[in-house]
């Protein structure tokens, strides 16, 4: 691949190939995201003009009884709307992965395009059709529900405090299921059919052969889809300010990291725009992720081994 | 006890028939062979007695038990595959213990069982080590090992040597047949090299478009090919197949001269003679004139390329040193007994004379 | 005498055809919930909510408000322009990276991909503060260029991802040919390694369109304004403002579900091939 032109000049094509791809990357991507780094470490002077107060906004944000209620909220919130995606997408995007690949399954294409349908729509119309589903006024999840007999199970999920998170990341998941399936079923049929007719002969049949032989192959594709889940998760916005509002309600029961930063930047009718603090609700959700790349990189994707097939 | 039956097995995939009735006995201890070019049912053949398959019709009998509606691991197999099909993610060890350890067999019996393999195939020092950091032979050795150790009543063989390169493939191939002395387990071997099946068989299956040829020892398939596409594949360089005429004890080879032939032969026929079978002489001889058009050495022994009159092309085989020009006129004669005679048209084998008739029929054609 | 084998799948086959039946069917009402009541008349989205409309009261009521309150078409042109440019320039940009990455060996090449590839797991979303200074700066606040600015920027570390792993598959045999009958490298990335690496432009197509087309964050903050307004950002709006005129919501979020919905039935099998292709490598 090494074209043998240390002898030549300068290859200036290189230079051409890179720099837009760099100029842009750096220009509007990175130095961006450093500089909103940098500001969360600058506050308000006496005059008005920015001044350099060191890490004194995390400190804010981590003990002032002003902030750190709706910070660890946020973050708490966060945490278990990933949980719940770790508990119910990746098992259900496995199961799907599993059954779509058995043997030559008529219709499976069909059942491919249909279940990866909801991931192409965008939050805006996930969260509004779920909206309207759940809304007491429309009352068709009651109907749905009565018919099958569990009528008085309804409850205007998406109104009540203590189940509107939950709500959410179902519908979360609801939406995003169709991607840990295609990844996973990815990597389950580039598993060699040889691999398990071997297994068969062996007596490794059915459950089992799934448990010892498709799962342990399929490891780093779950590895590379809770990373992205967790990314996914940490960053998101969309569909709680699409179907909860900038607020997060009821009473900030929905509010994760990636509202409080826009209600925190933007103001909204209960306080006004505050952009040190935005930066720094940004910085931490940048620390989060980063610990999070990090454990994925070094002590998740190492203990992976990456199987030659 | 390792007794394999095939009775009236078929298949077909829809209207496609891709496996017309096969019957085999395999006796214990005999190492089967299945030989033919690619697509011509061999492997459907393998995977069927294995169970990996369905038959359309028919049974297997394993150790004279019907194993048809068994699934693979009851049916006392054990297969090579042709990619290893080894479990990236297990060490040597666990793919060796795998199929032990889901039969519940007791830890005693299995570690016998591994250090047996091991010892047979060389496999200590690999035993802590995942299948990705073995080379090919050693990888297809830990196939073999695999099947070692269940102790199958057959040993079946996908084209385990088609994925190495050609020295090791003349060392693995040395190294299955002394297994199969060692062990004295019956084995079914598919390949589609006749060097392999020539080499390793008691018995060689030559099959071609579904349909088995035929069926029989290395030396009668090459002695006395049932058909024409027997006698072609089965012998390296190949027989030369030269069309003629026969009619009362005379055959008339286009363009190029007459032999004397089996009274039985009348009409159209395909004259088959091995690169052997010719003698090489001066050109205006009595034989078959022809011209040199090429001279291949090989050290041991040399191929000379000649065409007859009527633009067939022959090989003949020739000392080394055989001294003969390139455009030199030459003529072939027979040596006696070196030439076959098949029907023109169904190709089938025509029988030389009593003596031919009286030899058991091994040949058994659809 | 196979019947045991036989059965034995057939009904593991039916219980996984009854699992994929039951998902499929959770994937999909939802949907047609939402485009089936459209069509009825107010009465009927609440009486019978699960009904087919019928033709006696099919009723185009809600599509006759949203049509002359909004301008749908508007913002659907403005979609198409950000989505079609910001992956223009991100496989154009993108696999000039990539080929300069895969392809010469010269200091620092591990260390510039490196910094590229690092922008995967860094969220843009982060900088937001910084854009938004940036972009009034540069007078592109609430400017179409500036969201295509923004998405290039956000899509191009996947691409040149990925696009360099395909790339160092292409064969040096081909390249070195090329150079032999006097091609520029310009013209070998273009004519030759491009064509070549197309299964890795569809899977950055797919994996960085449908993000770019479903944003809503950056629409909301650099581009607000009802001239640069997208089809996601006005959806949200429209819908927020007719909250109560259930034949109203109903109609916007059909005419919202629909340009996606007749797209990905055409596109869905070089989309579906694109990821698993993708996820394989």
């Amino acid at each position: 691949m090494a074209t043998s032109a240390q002898r030549k000049p300068i290859r200036w094509h290189i230079g051409v190939l890179l720099a837009p791809a760099i100029l842009i990357y750096t220009v509007i991507m990175l130095l961006p995201v450093f500089d909103s780094l940098r500001m969360s470490l600058y506050g308000k002077g006496p005059d008005g003009a920015p001044m350099f107060v060191g890490l004194a906004n995390y400190t804010t944000l981590l003990t002032d009884s002003y902030w750190q209620g709706p910070f660890w909220n946020a973050l708490w919130n966060n945490v278990v709307f990933f949980i719940i995606h770790m508990l119910v997408q990746n098992p259900i995007g496995i199961l799907l992965a599993a059954l779509l690949s058995l043997g030559k399954l008529p219709g499976r294409e069909f059942y491919r395009t249909a279940l990866f349908l909801p991931t192409m729509l965008s939050f805006v119309i996930v969260g509004f059709v779920w909206k309207l589903i759940l809304s007491p006024a429309w009352g068709v999840s009651k109907t749905l529900l009565g018919s099958v007999g569990l009528g008085s199970w309804f409850a205007p999920w998406l109104g009540q405090p203590d189940t509107a998170l939950i709500t959410l990341a179902l519908i979360s998941v609801w939406q995003f299921i169709g991607l840990p399936m295609m990844l996973i079923y990815a990597a389950m049929i580039a598993i060699p059919d040889e691999l398990m007719e071997a297994a068969s002969c062996d007596g490794v049949t059915g459950i089992n052969q799934f448990f010892k032989i498709k799962l342990p192959l399929i490891w780093p594709s779950i590895g590379v889809v809770s990373i992205l889940t967790f990314v996914g998760n940490f960053n998101a916005f969309d569909l709680i300010y699409v179907s909860q509002g900038a607020l997060a309600g009821p009473n900030f029961s929905t509010d994760i990291l990636g509202t409080l930063l826009y209600r925190t930047f933007f103001g909204n009718q209960l306080q006004s725009g505050d952009p040190f603090m935005g930066a720094t609700i940004a910085g931490a959700m940048f620390l989060i992720i980063l610990c999070g790349v990090c454990v994925y990189l070094y002590g998740v994707q190492r203990r992976l081994a990456y199987y030659q097939m | 006890m390792g007794k394999l039956v095939l009775e009236g097995i078929s298949k077909r995939f829809g209207a496609v028939e891709v496996l017309k009735t096969v019957d085999l006995d395999v006796a214990d201890g005999e190492f089967i062979v299945i030989v033919g070019p690619s697509g011509c049912g061999k492997s459907t053949l393998l995977r069927i007695i294995a169970g990996l398959s369905d038959q359309s019709t028919g049974k297997v009998l394993i150790g004279g038990r019907d194993v048809s509606s068994q699934p693979p691991s009851k049916r006392g197999i054990a297969m090579v595959f042709q990619s290893y099909a080894l479990y990236p993610h297990l060490t040597v060890e666990g793919n060796l213990t795998l199929g032990l350890k889901q039969a519940r067999t007791a830890a005693s019996l299995i570690a016998e069982r591994v250090a047996e393999a091991v010892r047979i195939l060389a496999l200590e020092p690999f035993l802590k080590r995942r299948p990705g950091e073995l080379s090919g032979g050693q990888r297809q050795r830990v196939a073999i090992g695999r099947a070692i150790v269940r102790h199958p009543e057959v040993f079946l063989f996908d084209e385990p040597l088609s994925n190495l390169d050609a020295a090791l493939r003349n060392q693995v191939r040395a190294e299955i047949a002394d297994l199969h002395r060692r062990l004295g387990a019956t084995m079914v071997y598919v390949t589609h090299d006749q060097v392999e099946a020539m080499t390793l068989a008691d018995r060689i299956i030559v099959m071609n478009g579904g349909i088995v040829q035929q069926i029989g020892t290395p030396s009668e398939l090459y002695r006395r090919p049932a058909n024409a596409f027997v006698a072609t594949f089965i012998g390296s360089p190949g027989m030369n197949m030269v069309p003629g005429t026969a009619g009362g004890g005379v055959l008339t080879l286009a363009g190029s001269g007459r032999l004397p032939c089996s009274a039985a032969a009348n009409g159209a026929v395909t004259a088959g003679i091995r690169p052997n079978g010719f003698e090489v002489l001066p050109g205006g001889n009595d034989g078959l004139a022809g011209t040199v058009i090429a001279s291949e050495y090989l050290g041991a022994e040399s191929f000379l390329r000649v065409r007859l009159a009527d633009g067939t092309v022959v090989t003949v085989h020739e000392h080394p040193d055989h001294g003969w020009l390139i455009d030199q006129p030459v003529t072939l004669r027979l040596r006696p007994g070196n030439l076959h005679l098949f029907d023109a048209e169904s190709g089938l084998r025509i029988a030389e004379g009593p003596d031919a008739a009286a030899q058991p029929a091994a040949a058994r054609v659809a | 005498m196979t019947q045991g084998i036989a059965r034995r799948f057939q009904i593991s086959t039916l219980a996984a055809h009854l699992v994929l039946i039951g998902f499929t069917l959770l994937a999909l009402a939802p949907t047609l919930l939402v485009i089936m009541n459209s069509f009825k008349p107010r009465k009927e989205i609440f009486g019978a909510p699960l009904a087919l409309p019928s033709f006696e009261t099919i009723t185009l009521i809600g599509y006759d408000t949203v049509l002359k309150r909004g301008d749908i078409l508007h913002y659907f042109q403005n979609s198409l322009i950000v989505t079609v440019c910001a992956l223009f320039f991100i496989i154009l940009f993108g696999a000039m990276a990539a080929f300069a990455l895969s392809e010469y060996r010269f200091p620092g090449n591990r260390l510039i991909g490196l910094f590229l590839v690092m922008g995967i797991m860094v969220p843009i979303r982060l900088g937001t503060v910084g854009i938004l200074k940036l972009m009034v700066s540069l007078g592109l606040a609430n400017t179409l260029f500036a969201l295509i600015l923004v998405y290039t920027a956000q899509g191009l570390p996947m691409a040149v991802f990925v696009m360099s792993e395909f790339m160092r598959q292409v064969s040096d045999d081909l390249k070195n040919a090329a150079r032999v009958d006097g091609l520029s490298e310009y013209t070998i990335l273009f004519r030759l390694v491009l064509p070549v690496v197309r299964p890795a432009i569809a899977t950055i197509a797919v994996f960085t369109m449908v993000p770019i087309w479903n944003d809503l964050w950056f629409p909301l903050v650099l581009a607000p304004g009802e001239s640069t307004r997208t089809m996601t950002l006005g959806a949200q709006s429209f819908i927020g403002q007719f909250i109560t005129d259930w034949n109203a919501v109903l109609a916007a979020l059909t005419l919202a579900i629909v340009p996606m919905l007749i797209l990905y039935l055409m596109f869905s099998r070089q989309l579906i091939r694109g990821i698993t292709a993708g996820a394989v490598k």
